[in-house]
């Protein structure tokens, strides 16, 4: 699969389903190029994936696509080593505490895997099929964390709630989807979110579903803060300190809640989760501010408005993912426990 | 039939811990504490265990969470209740995993690893039938009355780390935790506590009879004095009914107020919860207003025609934010609030969390 099939892919996922996420897309993309590459050994599949996952940056260059590639190619190498287990285990049996997946034993797995570095090709073809396999177990259990946020989050906005939330989030749709499907009545504001106005997106998808919704402009956060109950928003990355990266204008509305004392719930599949770990605005990295276009043909970047911001977990009160409602200082626990 | 029997003792056993609970809640019956209930439930538990007919591991966790349902029904406020169904339930899904050989007592959370790596959608439906399964899980369950037994000492035995001698210290309302913790203190120091009444039960008033025949210096303070005084205070101690997952507390009513006022003077609190407390609810934006009493009892000097035109709430229970909370001593030690979803996920399984 070449540069242009793979972004053609890409954009075939994206258009065909608006509602699904981009790293979602891009994990898709990643598997379907895993399933007609014709690499012979497991260091090269890596590296081929590496390559296509920059090609997609190059497309969409938010942090959820970057995190869904990384996500992937952690799932290789770990179903790459598992798979490299079973054939050396003769070798390294005897070193086996058989305990959980410790460190150690992963440490062991390299060196073993190292030793049998001739990974002959029916080895190889076998593990791509256990790969393609989980792929598929995995984007199907994805697909099911969108649920499984709403079915978490509903039951905390309350009848006669007043719900501010950020620019279009299609998690925050569906949260609101499933608390208006409970017969809750509840009423929503939404900024305008320039300079894409996508406010005004969810404020007609909000009415298609009969909320009561008000734009405001992005301005008049703090101004309308006295009269809401909760600030919900959803978010493009979960950065390892528990803090979010969103649409630009989130860390305003963080601060605001947290002046008024109002709570600042996050909604987030847990494949956003990334691993960054920025102290402050300037932290994030280039890449993820700009949309992709920008950064390819604009030479001065310091003139360009930034598309995200980042939002400290000390403004956060609680993050609901399908791994269950998290506190910020759980996020980093989960991280640990994939890359580590 | 001996069977029959056994069937009908254990339901006239559970008849009788329903309604006690629901006599406590309503003022009527004895006050009972918190340790105790959970003990009491713990108890029953293994008595449903031994006496009851299961098969499976998954026969037990049904039979266990109706059970549990029911009581939990009983009385709301009562939290450890529930607390002590989710720690059989997961003892049990432990002992089954471990009958079974399998290595993955410790990956049973949700996490991205487990997403990644999962071999298929595995439903675990816990159907397979092992002798040893009764007797490991009644050992368990022994073990854990052992832990509740030990629980007030174990808390009491740091007391020594946290209070130095010539400290003021303030406290709310009664708490036999707290009671224990500082009369341990005070066998080896020297040191001044105030306590807040707490109306209108003023419990705080037999809160310092109590710890005034241990020798330690007390003073009480009306509830309204509390801001006023703090500025004099070197720690707060205080109990709590329930902590929440979120490293938050629900505490007897007047907590949030002393909170906010150590909060202010950046005095530290201390909250001593044992692990039994810990319950998986995380606080609603809205506080409950669970058991408002009536106040027909103290206010009983009122005129008659006020009480008329008048609406009472006396809500039992106050929310304190994990912010202010500075640190968690429980029986395995001190913790800061934020590590409070930790201690959780060791405790219970997820999907227990709704009963």
């Amino acid at each position: 699969m070449n540069e242009e099939e793979l972004v053609e892919y890409f954009r075939t996922q994206m258009r065909k389903d608006p509602d699904m996420a981009s790293a979602v897309a891009a994990i898709r993309t990643l598997r379907e190029f895993l399933k007609r590459d014709k690499g012979e050994t497991i260091l090269g599949l890596r590296e081929s994936l590496t390559w296509a996952t920059d090609c997609l940056t190059g497309v969409d260059s938010s942090v959820a696509v970057s995190s869904g590639g990384e996500l992937f190619l952690r799932f290789i190498s770990l179903t790459s080593l598992e798979h490299q287990v079973t054939d050396a285990r003769h070798i390294v049996s005897g070193l086996h505490t058989g305990t959980d997946n410790s460190g150690l034993q992963r440490l062991w797995c390299t060196l073993a895997a190292g030793l049998i570095s001739c990974c002959l090709s029916q080895d190889l073809s076998r593990c791509k099929k256990v790969m393609e396999e989980r792929g598929e177990l995995f984007l199907e259990k994805i697909s099911m964390s969108r649920a499984k946020v709403a079915k978490l989050c509903h039951t905390f906005i309350k009848d006669g709630a007043k719900i501010l939330t950020h620019s279009y989030s299609r998690v925050v749709l569906r949260v609101l989807e499933k608390a208006a499907a409970e017969k809750k009545r509840f009423s929503v504001y939404v900024t305008e979110s320039q300079p894409d106005a996508a406010g005004r997106q969810m404020a007609e998808a909000l009415g298609k579903l009969n909320v009561p919704v008000t734009v405001v402009l992005d301005a008049a956060v703090g101004y309308v803060l006295e009269k809401v109950d909760l600030v919900i928003v959803g978010a493009e990355g979960v950065v390892e300190s528990g803090g979010i990266i969103n649409k630009i204008g989130t860390y305003q509305m963080a601060l605001c809640s947290k002046a008024h004392n109002k709570p600042f719930y996050v909604v987030a599949e847990s494949f956003k989760f990334v691993r960054l770990y920025p102290l402050n605005q300037q932290d994030v990295p280039d890449k993820f501010k700009y949309k992709a276009d920008t950064l390819k043909t604009v030479q001065n970047l310091s003139d360009e408005h930034p598309m995200i911001d980042y939002t400290p977990p000390s403004l956060i009160t609680l993050l609901f993912t399908d791994l269950g409602v998290l506190t910020p200082s759980a996020v980093s626990d989960e991280l640990i426990k994939l890359y580590l | 039939m001996p069977g029959a029997d056994k069937e009908t003792d254990l339901s006239e056993r559970i008849e009788a811990f329903l309604s006690d609970l629901k006599r406590g809640g309503s003022g009527t019956g004895p006050l009972r504490g918190s340790a105790e209930t959970a003990r009491e439930t713990t108890a029953l538990l293994r008595r449903v265990t031994a006496q009851a007919r299961w098969s499976s591991a998954g026969d037990l966790m049904e039979i266990i969470r109706k059970e549990g349902r029911r009581m939990t029904a009983a009385q709301p406020s009562e939290t450890t209740v529930g607390n002590m169904i989710r720690r059989v339930l997961k003892i049990i899904r432990e002992e089954y995993a471990r009958s079974r050989g399998s290595s993955e007592e410790t990956d049973q959370q949700e996490s991205l690893h487990k997403l990644l790596t999962s071999g298929g959608l595995s439903e675990e439906n816990f159907r397979q039938h092992f002798a040893p399964l009764k007797a490991n899980v009644i050992e368990a369950i022994n073990e854990l009355l052992t832990e509740l037994e030990g629980t007030t000492d174990n808390i009491a035995m740091q007391a020594l780390e946290h209070i130095h001698s010539n400290e003021v210290i303030m406290t709310i309302g009664r708490s036999r935790t707290v009671e224990a913790f500082l009369k341990d203190a005070a066998r080896k120091r020297k040191f001044h506590v105030i306590v807040a009444e707490c109306a209108p039960f003023c419990q705080g008033h037999e809160m310092a009879t109590s710890l005034s025949k241990a020798g330690i210096e007390t003073t009480v303070i009306t509830d309204a004095a509390i801001f006023a005084v703090m500025s004099r205070v070197n720690k707060v101690i205080i109990g709590t009914q329930t902590v929440l997952a979120n490293g938050g507390l629900r505490a007897v009513n007047g907590t949030h107020t002393l909170a906010l006022a150590a909060k202010h003077h950046s005095t530290p609190l201390i909250v001593c919860a044992p692990m039994f407390k810990l319950s998986p609810q995380v606080k609603n934006i809205y506080i409950y207003l669970s058991l408002s009493l009536s106040l027909s009892l103290s206010l009983s000097v009122c005129v008659c025609e006020i009480l008329s035109k008048v609406n009472v709430h006396c809500p039992v229970f106050d929310y304190v934010p994990p912010e202010l909370i500075t640190l968690f001593i429980s029986n395995i030690g001190g913790h800061a609030p934020s590590y409070i979803y930790r201690l959780m996920s060791e405790l219970y399984h997820p999907e227990d969390h709704e009963l």
